[in-house]
């Protein structure tokens, strides 16, 4: 899996990072590779499905978030959550670990989409909007946080499938390979929904004034 | 604002500029977007657009979930983990205290109807020197006989349900010990002030069913924290 070189915007977050794990046993006493956590928790040795939980937990609860919004993230997140937990005896192994956690939670995400469209609950675009404007609103007022805020805006704006791989492929830095296993479709389509996603995204971002030069400042 | 107006060539679509970007056309078209870039303002701003756009989607931030998530995920998949018997178990725990409990119940509605009975036949009640002659109330002492029982049926409900929390407490951490057994304490010393009144009023359907009340919490709230763990709810003491 490609895995996103840490950037200097996000030096606060890992530096956060760092001193959470130096106060979280469990993640610290976890071993290194996925291979041996998977058969930990196989196993079922103390701390491994807590060490799992805390090694994927920003990434599947920042899935749910972007696709669902703030309102049914951590429902959304626990659901995943308890099919990793539930599926990894029958793990084999012929995709990576992240892949198959992924696949696991927009899976749960798109389902519970589609549960509250069938109980005729309303499925709000915008939830996620919602979401990330409350996290903005907690940071500091900023150039840097307000275009955050107006990119996370309009990526909620976007159909739920083009937001579902413009966050894989752009934000969480998925290959199209990794995505097309994940959303069980043909690299093809990956591609080509990821370019109608980006233009869409583009147009919204422009028709709010938002320019090149802003975002690459960001 | 139209579309038109943010790409105004139409030359290539937005789409396509953002798959040239990405080395995702055919080489040929690939060629072609590249020699129509160098006399193209507008679709260089809007390939520049696309490729400012991809760079600050990677710098966007993982959120941190909520600290209640790892608890919620734990408990829902402990409660997965749980074999059928088990909750059967813990069911039939709270089940075989509550038939006792019914039975004392039925018992001491009987005994009250008795003793409404014998109060509007007072007038003819005999003295009190020979009250104390007068064989003891058979229902009083059945009421009072199966009060012992159903206490001990409860007793031994959560006499089980304490060793099945014995198992799970070590996983807690010492807050969560600490918090269960202060809650242990109330409810224990809730059924030893009901035990008291109703072993001074004995027959008192009141006062036992009070005591039943006090067991039933006490049983409620170890299967609780026996099925959920160290995050059981903290049950209001008074309830």
């Amino acid at each position: 899996m490609a895995v996103k070189p840490p950037q200097t915007a996000m030096l606060g977050v890992t530096a956060v990072n760092a001193i959470e794990g130096l106060l979280a046993p469990v993640e610290a006493r976890s071993p290194a590779d996925d291979g041996a956590l998977i058969a930990s928790v196989k196993r079922g040795d103390p701390g491994s499905r807590e060490a799992l939980y805390h090694r994927y937990k920003r990434r599947v609860y920042g899935l749910a978030l972007r696709i669902v919004g703030a309102g049914d993230a951590e429902e959304v997140a626990q659901e995943a959550f308890i099919r990793i937990f539930r599926g990894l005896p029958k793990f084999r192994g012929d995709a990576a670990l992240s892949t198959w956690i992924y696949r696991l939670a927009v899976n749960a995400a798109l389902s519970h989409r589609t549960r509250r469209a069938g109980a005729r609950l309303p499925v709000d675009d915008n939830q996620a909007e919602a979401g990330i404007d409350g996290q903005a609103a907690a940071e500091p007022v900023g150039g840097d946080a307000v275009l955050r805020t107006r990119l996370e805006r309009a990526l909620a704006e976007l159909p739920a499938g083009y937001r579902t791989v413009v966050v894989l492929h752009d934000v969480e830095g998925l290959e199209h390979e990794e995505i097309a296993q994940i959303l069980n479709c043909h690299v093809g389509t990956s591609k080509s929904q990821l370019h109608k996603a980006r233009a869409r995204l583009r147009a919204i971002l422009a028709a709010g004034g938002i320019t090149a030069s802003a975002l690459e400042n960001d | 604002m139209a579309q038109s107006e943010l790409h105004p060539c139409a030359r290539w679509p937005g789409e396509t500029l953002s798959a040239y970007l990405d080395g995702d056309l055919p080489p040929e078209q690939s060629a072609e977007v590249h020699a129509h870039l160098d006399g193209c303002a507008a679709c260089a701003a809007v390939l520049a657009q696309l490729g400012a756009l991809a760079g600050a989607a990677r710098r966007l931030d993982l959120p941190e979930p909520p600290p209640t998530l790892w608890m919620a995920v734990e408990g829902a998949a402990e409660r997965h983990d749980r074999p059928w018997w088990r909750s059967l178990r813990l069911f039939a725990v709270g089940a075989t205290a509550g038939a006792a409990a019914v039975s004392v119940a039925a018992l001491g509605l009987s005994w009250h109807a008795h003793r409404l009975s014998a109060a509007s036949t007072a007038e003819v009640a005999p003295p009190p020197a020979l009250a104390a002659q007068v064989a003891p109330d058979p229902l009083l002492d059945e009421a009072e006989a199966e009060l012992a029982h159903a206490a001990a049926a409860y007793e031994k409900s959560i006499e089980k349900l304490r060793s099945l929390l014995e198992r799970e407490e070590p996983r807690w951490s010492p807050d969560e010990r600490a918090r269960c057994a202060e809650r242990l304490a109330q409810l224990d010393e809730a059924i030893a002030h009901s035990r008291e009144l109703a072993r001074r009023s004995p027959g008192d359907a009141t006062d036992s069913d009070q005591l039943f009340a006090a067991y039933r919490q006490k049983i409620e709230f170890l299967a609780e924290a026996v099925h959920r763990g160290g995050t059981f709810r903290e049950a209001a003491p008074g309830r």
